[in-house]
């Protein structure tokens, strides 16, 4: 799925850069970089986001979609939070960043 | 998810491996206060209260403890039952101490009390585990080997007893030592390598990044090493020398498979370097295989008999598979699943409400890798000590054991500080809306 975002009013780098600032605890690369987010969508100052985990049953992957909850609503200015949790498609390492594959050590291409 | 169970998740198997790290300190120090242990032969009763104290205190309550965590992971369910696990752990906390003193004491009747209070302990374990397999709804390799050494365990602690009450009322025509070889057995390939060759192939690749290609072989392997025990711990009580090298054999050929299949799994992975406690676990993958392939040259019977210097010698071949691989195992083990754990408990709520860090960042890196490494390197001397039965030696080995395990012991509690003490930096302000 690719990445995409609809921008109205909130500022969607705000958005972004409020979900890089969410660690995955096992890799400590944050979930953007990860790939976790699968889209963002900003309709004035509602924010609406669509993510994964790396695998269905991560551990800890109640506390990371509380705290990305918890992070959006933490921007100001923000209206309705929604964050959806979704396992179609499957994440997969193609959707590491390069950052993440720069930290990974991970030297292909993909 | 409601918030009170993730206010609950990771208590029962933090509880576990704080009890663990507890016995590894306190196996450590019967070693430090009486060296000439490991020269003794092992059916004697210091010898055996020593084993239990590692295997029983140290070995199997951290491997519970990761299967409680674990095993739900792995499986993508919840643990079937969370009191019986607590009810599992206070039996345990209260019969193991119990049990070896009556070892090192040798009084069998109380050894009879306390062991009957751990059995009921494995008991509700292996109800909880094969629980939690059933309602998983999964029957893989993974859920098979949980099954299985679930099962294996309660058999190693139903024959342990059977074994004491027999010392003690003499009803079956058997030799004690040979009932002790397949007890031991039992426990070490039934319990530990069953579950290191089903739970690895989820878990590895899951931290490496990895992907599984050779399930089949992995499975294969699985088999075969079942197959081999079940035909090794008979022919071992009926002292039976074919037969047991046959079954000490197939369990090699299984435990290779599985070390294939797992090199091929690394070879995929994506994430480069590896954390110190993988890397220990996997040497201790490779441990346990010297170990099984020892054991099966060891109980051929055209291998020279005798625990004289040179010749066969039990201690040796239990510190290689005990120092060489389990406790690298276990060791790696908790290497990952504390700080997780921590982490998850300390952090977890506070995530997206100010920056956190990883799981991998609550250790101390230097002080984790050095005493690791002193514990892999004490294998040398303490192998050579056992082997010649050099006092020296096995001095020396024990020293350097013993600062491995401050230096890991040391580490673990660091990490467990942040339960108490968690270190939340404040959250970079998000800059004003344009």
């Amino acid at each position: 799925m690719m990445k995409h975002a609809i921008e109205t009013k909130l500022d969607i780098e705000q958005v972004w850069e409020a979900l890089r600032s969410i660690p995955d605890p096992e890799f400590g690369i944050n979930i953007v970089d990860l790939g976790l987010i699968y889209s963002v969508e900003c309709r004035d100052a509602d924010v609406s986001v669509v993510m994964t985990l790396t695998t269905p049953t991560c551990p800890s992957g109640s506390w990371i979609y509380e705290g990305t909850k918890e992070a959006l609503k933490g921007l100001p200015g923000v209206g309705e939070v929604s964050v959806s949790m979704v396992f179609d498609p499957a994440w997969n390492t193609a959707m590491l960043s390069q950052e993440a594959r720069r930290q990974l050590g991970w030297k292909d291409e993909p | 998810m409601s918030g009170g169970w993730l206010a609950v998740q990771g208590r029962l198997p933090l509880a576990f491996m704080g009890l663990g790290l507890a016995w590894l300190v306190a196996g450590t120090l019967m070693l430090l206060a009486v060296p000439a242990l490991l020269a003794l032969p092992h059916a004697h009763p210091h010898v055996v209260a020593l084993t239990h104290a590692w295997v029983l205190g140290f070995f199997v309550t951290v491997a519970c403890g990761a299967v409680y965590q674990l095993v739900p992971v792995a499986l993508g369910t919840t643990l079937a039952n969370e009191r019986y696990g607590w009810w599992h752990f206070w039996l345990h906390a209260l019969g193991v101490p119990g049990m070896v003193g009556s070892f090192w004491l040798w009084n069998l009747k109380l050894l009879g009390h306390f062991g009957f209070a751990v059995a009921i302990g494995i008991v509700l374990f292996t109800i909880n585990t094969c629980q939690t397999v059933r309602r998983s709804g999964r029957r893989n390799l993974v859920a098979w080997s949980v099954a299985a050494s679930g099962v294996w365990l309660l058999t190693t602690v139903l024959m342990g007893l059977l074994l004491a009450a027999n010392r003690h009322w003499l009803f079956l025509p058997v030799d004690p030592i040979f009932l002790l070889r397949a007890h031991a057995h039992l426990g070490l390939v039934g319990f530990f390598v069953a579950l290191l060759q089903g739970v690895s192939f989820q878990l590895i690749p899951m931290f490496t990044l990895g992907e599984m290609r050779e399930w089949r072989c992995a499975s294969i392997g699985f088999c075969i090493s079942q197959a081999g025990l079940v035909v090794l711990a008979p022919a071992l009580v009926l002292h039976h020398g074919l037969l047991s090298t046959l079954g000490a054999a197939a369990v090699a050929v299984g435990i290779t498979c599985s070390v294939w299949a797992m090199v091929r799994a690394l070879g995929t992975r994506k994430k480069r370097a590896l954390d110190p406690g993988v890397r220990l676990f996997l040497f201790g993958g490779v441990g346990v295989w010297i170990a099984a392939v020892a054991g099966a040259v060891l109980v051929a019977p055209w291998t020279a008999g005798g625990s004289a210097a040179g010749g066969y010698n039990a201690m040796v071949y239990a510190i290689i598979g005990i120092g060489g691989g389990l406790l690298p195992c276990i060791a790696g083990m908790m290497c990952k699943i504390v700080p997780f754990l921590t982490w998850m408990r300390a952090y977890g709520p506070h995530v997206g409400r100010g920056r956190t860090p990883s799981a991998g960042a609550l250790t101390l890196p230097r002080v984790e890798r050095v005493g690791l490494a002193l514990q892999a390197v004490a294998l040398v001397p303490l192998v050579i000590g056992a082997w010649t039965l050099s006092d020296l030696w096995l001095k020396v080995g024990i020293l350097t054991l013993a600062a491995g395990v401050v230096l890991f012991a040391a580490d673990m509690l660091g990490v467990m500080r942040h339960l108490w003490r968690p270190q939340i930096e404040t959250p970079v302000p998000v800059r004003a809306a344009k």
